[in-house]
């Protein structure tokens, strides 16, 4: 018998045909079944058209987005354990962060992970308008693809409180105060003055869109809080079953574009 | 027909289903109407809307910021009266300066700008800066209350507990 | 020369020479899609911020952490936008000459394995993405200020830099406009997109020509209101929102005479040399009259001198839904020009009913 070498010895054991049921993706079989087979990798077709493989056409902005993505969620994660959403601790907990904690580049990492994230959805949209790519079969994606875009801004912008700084409070208040002017739903906007009976007003600061966002008049603890729920686990949640869709249907509607 | 078990027609069939489907949708939109509601607190801790200001004869002609930090307050005292001005920008909120050298307030977010007695004259703030309800005490100390405020576009700069002669 | 800079740099100025070079670039797309100007147009860049890093306030702007990411945005923006039309001129010229767009070349149709094509690209542009974020965490911190003191607002107070184009639009429309009802057209005016753009050409492979119209509005939707304003929003604006230059120190003192005042004003005061009338409806007639007219009464000139092509080959729905955005997304240049040439505050001012336009 031939003398077998360590990595034919590996994989021949037990343990790793367990895990990869077929051999190396060097024949059309083999990347067929490690495509298929795989549930992180099904996410690709299995043959794609090689226009759409280029660089040139593509940019691999979404898949950047997407990946961008998962490395938010997971240095967002690991600033959970240090970080408590109240007025009393949320600023020495980011400080604690820095000075504290080794790897002190976990928040910066977060932060400029935002605001890349930001810049390659754009691009992505951009992309994507610029090859006509939204047009039939494509347009219900591209729908879901605007809400994915709205949705990467509200991420940005809840997660913008969190340090609970100068910057944080104001640019917040002037953000939620925009609620305040939402018509006949906000207490400052058009409409909400004409919502009354007698002298009782219907929409004022105390139940009106902004207190609903905010969980008071103003940018205080219980906005801190609610903030802080919206970024960590509402918005994710909602961005993350969206994001299945929209691979989903990016297949489902012939892969990605190319000429018809 | 057979015995003991009535067979539903055609009209009373759409007629249960259509009562099912109503239920069903009022359960779903009950369900949310409470989740909104959830949303609102019955109670929130907020800092008490009113506050004592000292005697009347404590403050000089002009603008006074001694409560601004504290309270969200001015004290602007001129020829005879006294009000309590909001610090809230009516444009998004923001605190505007008060920049005694050019005597005005100016907001820091966008700009806008007010004469010391509240008046807005330039930015994009779309109303004068609103005023509290001031009253004397028994012991002759000002009360100034907010959660009562007047606006001056809607006329109510003249009403009574909108300022106090001093 | 930095006060030259200056000087073109205000909003005014900057905002106008921007539209008219948008329209000679639609006008022009060869020469501006070509690789001579995509030559010029990177030196430029950098010789231009080459330049301006020399200066302390220029540097200082442009380095503050918050900030990076717009210097990133700048960069790609400009090199996104003439790739893609680059690419989409190269196509035309192919199309014009009766062949096949780049994409679709018999040998770009083949199909290639997903395993090691695709799996390898996503692999390196993910090993290029971590470097890039992790070099850019350890160079620049993110920046914290002093705790949250809900009394006393910093000077200037910016909102998050993807929003400032929203914010910068808050100095010519009211919140309402600007943060709710703008921004909501914003995103049904992208998600309508597909359903108004029925051409069916230009579907998968960059083109210009094919989709004149459609890649003109985007654009300046995108690089004019959008960009462009954000861009305003973040270096050109200083303490207490005034415009500051490129090179100009931020001084706080800065004082700048702006009375605004509102169209009923100059209808009734300066045109009748009336007071205002009481009752409000009649004091904001002409303003009430100008924006319904804008909204709707132009519609059908609209129609007459430019739209008839565009209504036969739409449809009634998808065509005047297509106008009202259009005009929703011009009403802010206009606003914007109003504001600077007759120093107009509000179409409509109703604070009674806290309705201004």
């Amino acid at each position: 018998m031939a003398k077998r070498s360590f990595a034919e010895y590996v994989a021949n054991t037990q343990v790793w045909k367990s895990v990869f049921r077929h051999g190396p993706p060097d024949n059309a079989r083999n990347r067929a079944a490690v495509v298929a087979g795989n549930v992180f990798l099904h996410l690709h077709p299995i043959k794609l058209k090689k226009s759409g493989v280029q660089l040139g056409y593509t940019w691999c902005m979404g898949g950047l987005t997407f990946f961008v993505f998962l490395a938010l969620t997971i240095t967002g994660v690991l600033l959970m354990f240090y970080y408590r959403p109240t007025a009393e601790y949320a600023f020495n907990d980011i400080i604690a962060l820095r000075e504290h904690v080794p790897l002190g580049i976990m928040r910066e990492l977060h932060r400029w992970g935002a605001h890349l994230m930001v810049i390659t959805v754009w691009i992505h949209m951009f992309r994507v308008f610029m090859t006509g790519s939204y047009k039939p079969p494509r347009e219900f994606n591209w729908g879901v693809g605007v809400i994915l875009l709205t949705l990467t801004l509200l991420l940005s912008f809840t997660g913008y409180l969190l340090p609970w700084d100068q910057l944080a409070i104001w640019a917040i208040t002037v953000g939620s105060n925009m609620a305040k002017a939402t018509p006949f739903l906000g207490h400052g906007g058009p409409g909400a003055a004409l919502a009354k009976i007698g002298d009782f007003v219907m929409v004022s600061d105390k139940n009106d869109v902004r207190f609903q966002l905010l969980g008071g008049r103003f940018v205080g603890e219980p906005a801190l809080l609610r903030f802080y729920i919206l970024h960590c686990v509402f918005i994710p949640i909602v961005v993350a079953v969206l994001i299945a869709v929209h691979f989903w249907r990016v297949r489902k509607d012939g892969g990605i574009s190319a000429p018809l | 027909m057979s015995v003991g078990r009535q067979k539903l027609n055609r009209r009373e069939f759409f007629g249960w289903l259509s009562i099912g489907w109503i239920t069903f949708s009022a359960t779903c939109a009950g369900f949310a109407s409470l989740v909104f509601r959830y949303l609102y607190p019955n109670v929130v801790f907020e800092p008490p809307m009113d506050f004592i200001a000292g005697f009347p004869s404590e403050y000089e002609e002009g603008v006074d910021e001694r409560w601004k930090n504290g309270f969200g307050v001015w004290i602007y005292k001129n020829e005879g009266t006294l009000v309590a001005m909001s610090n809230i920008c009516t444009h998004l909120g923001c605190v505007p300066n008060w920049l005694p050298a050019e005597r005005k307030f100016k907001c820091p977010c966008h700009g806008s700008g007010y004469y010391p007695n509240g008046i807005n004259f330039e930015g994009p703030a779309p109303r004068p800066l609103e005023r509290y309800k001031v009253s004397l005490s028994a012991d002759g100390k000002i009360i100034v209350d907010k959660s009562k405020v007047y606006r001056y576009e809607k006329g109510e700069w003249g009403n009574p507990g909108s300022f106090i002669n001093v | 020369m930095k006060a030259v800079f200056n000087f073109l740099s205000q909003p005014q100025i900057s905002f106008t020479m921007t539209i008219i070079l948008f329209i000679v670039a639609i006008q022009k797309m060869e020469f501006f899609a070509s690789k001579k100007f995509g030559w010029i147009l990177l030196f430029g860049t950098l010789a231009f911020f080459g330049w301006g890093m020399t200066d302390s306030v220029f540097f200082g702007t442009m380095s503050w952490p918050d900030n990076i990411p717009i210097g990133i945005l700048i960069a790609i923006v400009l090199w996104s936008t003439w790739f893609s039309l680059h690419k989409g001129v190269e196509n035309d010229k192919r199309i014009a000459a009766g062949e096949p767009p780049l994409e679709g070349t018999p040998e770009n149709r083949e199909k290639v394995w997903a395993w090691p094509n695709l799996v390898y690209t996503e692999l390196f542009a993910i090993i290029a993405c971590t470097i890039f974020l992790v070099a850019w965490a350890i160079i620049f911190k993110a920046p914290l200020e002093e705790p949250a003191n809900p009394t006393w607002a910093p000077n200037p107070a910016k909102a998050p830099w993807y929003f400032l184009g929203l914010q910068e639009m808050l100095v010519y429309f009211d919140p309402w406009m600007a943060g709710v009802v703008l921004p909501v057209l914003i995103i049904v005016g992208l998600v309508a997109i597909p359903y108004l753009d029925i051409n069916p050409k230009g579907n998968g492979y960059y083109t210009f020509r094919e989709r004149k119209f459609a890649i003109s509005s985007f654009l300046f939707g995108w690089l004019v209101l959008w960009i462009f304003l954000i861009i305003v929003g973040t270096f050109l604006r200083g303490p207490n929102w005034t415009f500051y230059g490129p090179f100009e120190f931020w001084d706080h003192h800065k004082v700048v005479a702006e009375n605004n005042i509102n169209l009923s004003e100059i209808f009734w005061i300066k045109l009748f040399n009336t007071g205002l009338p009481k009752n409000i409806f009649l004091r904001e007639i002409a303003g009430i009259l100008l924006s319904v007219g804008y909204l709707f009464g132009s519609i059908p000139l609209i129609t007459k001198f430019w739209g008839k092509r565009y209504l036969e080959g739409m449809g009634k729905v998808r065509y005047y839904l297509m106008i009202i955005l259009m005009l929703t997304m011009f009403s802010l240049p206009i606003k914007m020009y109003l504001r600077w040439l007759i120093n107009l505050k509000y179409i409509i001012f109703m604070p009674e009913f806290e309705l201004n336009i």
